[in-house]
């Protein structure tokens, strides 16, 4: 902690806004508050940018997933004689059974070349709100892009089919017969056609009243619409899991998880079409920054610099100073015993804080995000040999029950290759992620994927039995495995802001894109800041070096 | 090869708060100066065209944005840069001591493919400062330490009269342009969000 000592003391000592961890929503406030003029301090006690998204070396990567296993109890504080009430910042776990095998000793000799994803797997959807946001926001200016070449939805049993997601796709189709591709075809154009219809009539004439899709329909249930539009079942999967992303099974109702209704998933296909084509060199409807998801946080944070936000990493926030009368906070003391006061506070989700008031109700005071009884189970995995010939960066999805019948959850896996520099040339990483009740689930669930995907060079794999016919093939074209993780993140979904000048953010959810955490994060700038503009138009050119030196 | 990498070159510039990197940027590109001090706010990124054996180049010279001055730099900032520049202030001999620190950082976080020969270029900034008479690091100092790292190119500049700052960015563009990073597999078809996004539309493209 030398580091920290060494700091010269944070000027001034009163700002409009402190934020806490440099995740991305973090990062995104702290950037948004920036540009409506606030002044902002953003603090990190890590050494790097990101927090739960950030993108990091193997090692770094490991130590982190450790370090943030376990519970850290507050170092207690003598109250100040400024009349605040000191209370103790600990963080809790966030991640649970971490579950590391290596295999080979190479992809740790090259950990520096690794920027690994918290948060994987993850992409950008080119219409997604995220892409307006790094426009309008100017962070594309730090960041570069490329292209995820295509989706593949396996059976579970190894065979990684194309998924047919626009006209063309269909039309180059060659496992689909004739009449499944009419079907697609016929389907994605009633939904074209009922997107125009809304899009075009507010209030005015209704002549398209017939393309529409009934109110009816739009609140029913999205597997029961396909199946009265007459999709075949294999169709009816390909969508629900492979275009809309459904992370639950939709047809079997007894699982009585969410169910994507008829609108939602109308939209999901809306987004995913309208990214198809938005850039003319992206392959598909999906892109990914180079170098990693990190790449955001820092990105933005860079945005919020230059917008005059104040940066300390490597400086851990010991306690909350509250003031003694009305209960509410109005700083922060930091590890260097520095306090700085400010009326907001934004911390990120590992972070608790213990209640400091025994008269009022635990449930309240103490603002833990509530666990939800929904976890993520995520993995790693470092291969040598790409999942799909001749595919570098992919999208796999394992619908439910395709692995086993009691398979609720679908399979998120992203494939990424050197090509956006996020592991040593020659190598291939894959993130599993699925929504799991518990660690054992979602262990089970990923254990089974990760057999159906790759080999275990030794047979350390004890615990995989779930599909072992398939392990003594000859002639096995799995790739083999160098290196793995298995975790659980904990899913903090909805905020609370108890006490209220404190407002928690989310953790990465379990999407593969981020359309509904920007949502989460605009909601908070909105509780924060009504009535301000997210992100006002910049009126500067990105030429802004030296426009306050001319003054 | 026709990539974007051979057009555009990235030069980060650093070195302890208050030495005068967005001074020296802004006189560079902008040939104006400001003796008004503040902590750099609102510096991002200036270009500037240079041309080099008759092909034009775009410098994409990177401030600090503030971020150095609790140590705060994230890897991103360093990635992908051609040439580094570390300044000091001829007058403190703490800016000059932490140069080392401030390369040593550098080639920790951006990693180049050959640390040994990645270009460097020191600048002692602020020799105008009192007609040199507070100057508390001899050129003689600064050139050796300079030369004990593999002969970093030395430049002794004002960024407030001018003074040698063209002559320090040619050879830092010559640098840049002459670095031996590799040129990297990923870049040709990289995807630029910003040009080439055209309008949404509303339903299928299919």
């Amino acid at each position: 902690m030398d580091e920290t000592a060494s700091y010269p003391p944070i000027e001034p000592s009163n700002f409009d806004l402190i934020v806490v961890g440099t995740g991305l929503p973090e990062a995104i406030l702290a950037a948004a508050a920036s540009a409506a003029g606030k002044s902002v301090l953003h603090l990190d006690p890590n050494p790097s940018y990101g927090s739960h998204y950030a993108s990091l070396p193997l090692q770094e990567f490991t130590s982190y997933i450790e370090s943030q296993s376990s519970d850290s109890s507050p170092i207690s504080r003598p109250d100040t004689d400024s009349g605040y009430t000191r209370v103790g910042i600990a963080t809790r776990p966030m991640y649970s059974s971490v579950e590391i095998t290596s295999y080979s000793a190479e992809p740790l000799e090259q950990s520096r070349k690794f920027n690994i994803d918290l948060s994987g797997p993850r992409v950008l959807m080119c219409a997604d709100a995220m892409i307006d946001l790094i426009l309008k926001s100017e962070v594309n200016q730090y960041m570069e892009f490329k292209g995820i070449d295509g989706s593949f939805i396996s059976d579970g049993e190894g065979n990684l089919e194309n998924v047919p997601d626009s006209r063309s796709a269909i039309f180059k189709d060659r496992k689909l017969s004739f009449t499944e591709k009419n079907q697609l075809m016929r389907f994605f154009k009633l939904v074209q056609g009922h997107l125009e219809a809304a899009a075009g009539g507010g209030g005015g004439e209704q002549s398209s009243e017939s393309r529409s899709i009934s109110e009816q329909d739009l609140e029913s249930p999205f597997s029961e619409f396909l199946s009265k539009m007459g999709l075949s079942p294999k169709l009816k999967s390909i969508v629900l899991y492979a275009i809309a992303m459904a992370d639950y099974d939709q047809e079997n109702r007894d699982v009585g998880k969410s169910v994507l209704k008829t609108k939602d998933g109308i939209n999901r296909l809306a987004l995913y079409h309208s990214s198809v084509g938005r850039f003319p060199n992206a392959p598909g409807a999906m892109i990914y920054p180079i170098y990693g998801q990190g790449e955001l946080p820092q990105a933005f944070c860079r945005r919020a610099a230059v917008k005059g936000c104040i940066y300390v990493l490597r400086m851990p926030v010991n306690s909350l100073l509250m003031d003694k009368a009305s209960g509410s906070c109005k700083g922060v003391c930091l590890a260097s015993e520095q306090e700085l006061f400010s009326h907001k506070l934004i911390l990120a989700p590992s972070f608790a804080v213990q209640s400091p008031f025994p008269h009022s109700s635990p449930d309240t005071r103490d603002f833990r995000l509530r666990n939800t009884t929904e976890k993520l189970a995520r993995s790693i995995c470092i291969s040598k040999h790409s999942l799909k010939l001749d595919v570098a960066n992919c999208l796999i999805f394992f619908p439910p029950r395709s692995l086993f019948p009691e398979q609720v959850a679908a399979i998120h896996v992203l494939q990424l290759s050197s090509n956006v520099a996020v592991c040593p040339s020659g190598m291939f990483l894959t993130y599993l992620s699925a929504i799991c009740e518990d660690d054992d689930q979602g262990k089970k669930l990923l254990h089974a994927a990760i057999n159906v995907l790759f080999q275990a060079p030794v047979s350390g794999s004890s615990a995989n039995n779930n599909s072992a016919e398939n392990q003594s093939e000859t002639g096995d074209a799995r790739p083999a495995l160098l290196w793995s993780v298995l975790y659980t993140q904990e899913l903090a979904k909805q905020f609370q802001d108890v006490l209220d000048n404190i407002i928690c953010t989310p953790m990465p959810d379990g999407s593969p894109y981020y359309h509904d955490l920007l949502g989460a994060t605009e909601k908070i700038f909105q509780e924060l800041y009504s009535g301000e503009e997210f992100f006002p138009k910049s009126t500067s050119s990105e030429e802004g070096a030296g426009q306050e030196l001319e003054d | 090869m026709p990539s974007r990498r051979r057009t555009l070159l990235k030069v980060i510039i650093l070195g302890d708060s208050g030495v005068g990197k967005t001074s020296l940027m802004n006189q560079y590109v902008n040939k104006k100066f400001s003796n008004q001090y503040k902590a750099t706010i609102g510096a991002d990124f200036l270009t500037k065209e240079v041309q080099f054996e008759d092909r034009l180049f775009t410098l994409q010279i990177w401030d600090t944005a503030g971020q150095e001055r609790f140590q705060s730099l994230g890897v991103a900032f360093y990635r992908g840069a051609d040439c580094c520049v570390l300044v000091y202030d001829v007058n403190s001999m703490k800016s000059f001591e932490n140069l080392n620190n401030w390369r040593e950082e550098f080639l920790i976080q951006a990693s180049p493919s050959d640390p040994e020969n990645f270009p460097f270029v020191v600048l002692g900034n602020k020799v105008d400062v009192d007609g040199g008479n507070s100057r508390v690091v001899s050129e003689k100092k600064a050139r050796a330490w300079c030369a004990s790292k593999g002969n970093i190119p030395y430049f002794e500049t004002s960024a407030k009269e001018g003074t040698n700052v063209e002559e320090a960015f040619q050879c830092i563009a010559k640098n840049a342009l002459k670095s031996g990073e590799e040129e990297e597999i990923y870049l040709p078809d990289t995807i630029d969000v910003a040009a080439s996004s055209q309008q949404r539309t509303g339903g299928c493209e299919c």
